[in-house]
């Protein structure tokens, strides 16, 4: 059982993700972006190629300063979405990504770079993300 | 980022020893096909090998050597492919955007990839099934949004294919990415006339139509069109679909604006990588930029002021008529404030900085989120 958050984590559901051609269709596929996820203290970031996401690691708050974009919740927010997701097979209409960011008063999504474009990728790739983290269904998760 | 695939290309030579042609009386000829392969000495640049990378063999993979070769005006006026050997004598055909300045935007491969890539049917993908029932006044507003989104897409389509026939053939990446972004918007037109007429409704009133018309008849050029489609009223549009999707009531509509915000945000990185680089490479593009957008506003402003899409909004973000004064109205506050947020952002990016105090009204009262909120 992997526990979240942890690289071990990110990296069964990157082996869910990357293995079911469903995320491939009706709008995903296609994604190369660099994403980071703050969550509570921690920091993962994550990279998308082409059709896969093809690393995670654990970073630092430095490490904001490069990705295209970042989520950043409070860990229990970042819970109840994760156990959401586990509960329904996928993000019901209060958990998606787009009610999240826009449920924030500093939104979901923000980045560092002030490049407007890069930022963007955020709603370019929105399915993709959400398709991520859908994905998380199929992983036996832990919370720390 | 994937990685660029290999490519490899050597100088232009001779791609093949010719066949001799057989000898034949001139009688013969014209009875038979006497093949001269002449055409297979005519070539530029031979030997060109691209590789499939990680994420296929993408349309930018292929600009190696003479084949990315973009020049900052294309001179030829005839529709030869770029890389390709002209032929004598060919008829011009006038096209009127032949500066690069004048549409170009880096990403324009990358995005028509992306495009092809992500692309989704509203027939099937959607989820209709999961469209029940909604109170009378909530299926009012939702069909009345519905229409005047039918309406965004029809001019996205029509100011898009109307000047995209009108753009060099050197500039292929662009036209191929505005071939997907027309499409996008047939899609989008498709889908929100569908969820329109899904659920016993049908289409409602007929927007102001004053951007329409000022995107529709600028004549100006690409870059102007860029400036009222998207920059303007693509901001707007992005946003409606956010907060739309955030009220979304079933699945279907979750993935109606869930995607469509998706293609909509391709369509914006576009226009700001192209506004951008117009700036950067046409003299006075920048003050240009900022009197079309002075422009855009008093007539996105003007749209705004009529009562009909503001009410439906309120009806949905309200969950009811009921609703709609109070709590529908403060969730429209919010989406407009997030709206002039995100405009003024992108105009800033664009290094056209808008004083919000001066914005026309509506939009200079959703400018300050403070003194909107007092």
């Amino acid at each position: 059982m992997a526990v979240f958050p942890s690289v071990d984590w990110f990296d069964e559901v990157r082996n869910v993700f990357n293995s079911d051609d469903r995320y491939r269709a009706a709008g995903g596929g296609f994604c190369n972006c660099v994403a980071g996820f703050k969550i509570a203290e921690r920091v993962f970031v994550l990279t998308f190629e082409g059709v896969e996401c093809s690393a995670a690691v654990e970073g630092d708050e430095g490490s904001l300063d490069d990705v295209d974009f970042y989520l950043e919740m409070p860990a229990d927010d970042w819970r109840d979405m994760v156990a959401n997701i586990a509960a329904n097979g996928g993000a019901d209409l209060h958990h998606t990504l787009n009610t999240l960011d826009l449920d924030r008063a500093d939104g979901l999504a923000t980045s560092r770079h002030g490049d407007q474009v890069r930022e963007d990728l955020f709603f370019r790739y929105n399915q993709t993300m959400q398709f991520f983290f859908d994905a998380s269904a199929l992983v036996e998760t832990q919370f720390d | 980022m994937a990685n660029k695939p290999a490519a490899k290309s050597s100088p232009p030579k001779q791609p093949a020893p010719k066949p001799a042609p057989a000898k034949s009386t001139q009688s013969e000829e014209k009875r038979t096909f006497e093949p001269k392969f002449n055409w297979m000495n005519k070539t530029r640049q031979w030997g060109v090998r691209v590789k499939p990378g990680k994420a296929g063999l993408r349309l930018g993979d292929l600009n190696v050597g003479i084949y990315g070769e973009t020049p900052t005006q294309w001179s030829d006026q005839s529709r030869n492919p770029r890389g390709a050997v002209p032929r004598r004598g060919m008829p011009p055909v006038a096209y009127s955007i032949r500066d690069k300045a004048g549409l170009w935007a880096d990403c324009a491969a990358d995005l028509y990839e992306e495009a092809i890539q992500r692309r989704w049917a509203p027939a099937t993908d959607v989820p209709w099934h999961t469209i029940e029932p909604l109170p009378d006044d909530v299926e009012h507003a939702v069909c009345q949004v519905c229409t005047e989104l039918v309406g965004y897409a029809n001019v996205d389509i029509e100011t898009i294919t109307g000047w995209q026939h009108q753009m060099s053939y050197g500039y292929h990446e662009v036209k191929q990415f505005l071939a997907t972004a027309s499409f996008d918007a047939a899609r989008h037109y498709e889908c929100f006339r569908k969820r329109a007429l899904a659920n016993g409704g049908g289409l409602g009133l007929e927007g102001p139509g004053m951007v329409n018309r000022m995107i529709l008849e600028s004549r100006g050029g690409w870059t102007e069109a860029v400036v009222y489609l998207l920059v303007t009223r693509g901001a707007l549009t992005l946003t409606l679909y956010k907060y739309l999707g955030r009220h979304a009531h079933n699945d279907a509509e979750c993935f109606i604006y869930g995607h469509a915000l998706a293609d909509k945000a391709r369509h914006m990185t576009y226009a700001l990588d192209h506004v951008k680089y117009a700036i950067a490479h046409a003299d006075d593009e920048l003050q240009i930029v900022g009197t079309l957008i002075a422009i855009g506003e008093r007539s996105l402003a003007r749209d705004l002021r009529d009562p009909v899409l503001k009410e439906a909004l309120a009806v949905i973000f309200g969950g009811g008529v009921a609703k709609a004064k109070g709590r529908g109205m403060a969730v429209y506050g919010e989406m407009m404030r997030d709206f002039v947020a995100t405009y003024t952002g992108y105009c800033q990016w664009l290094g056209v900085p808008r004083d919000p105090a001066r914005l026309p009204p509506p939009l200079n009262e959703y400018a300050n989120p403070t003194d909107a909120e007092a």
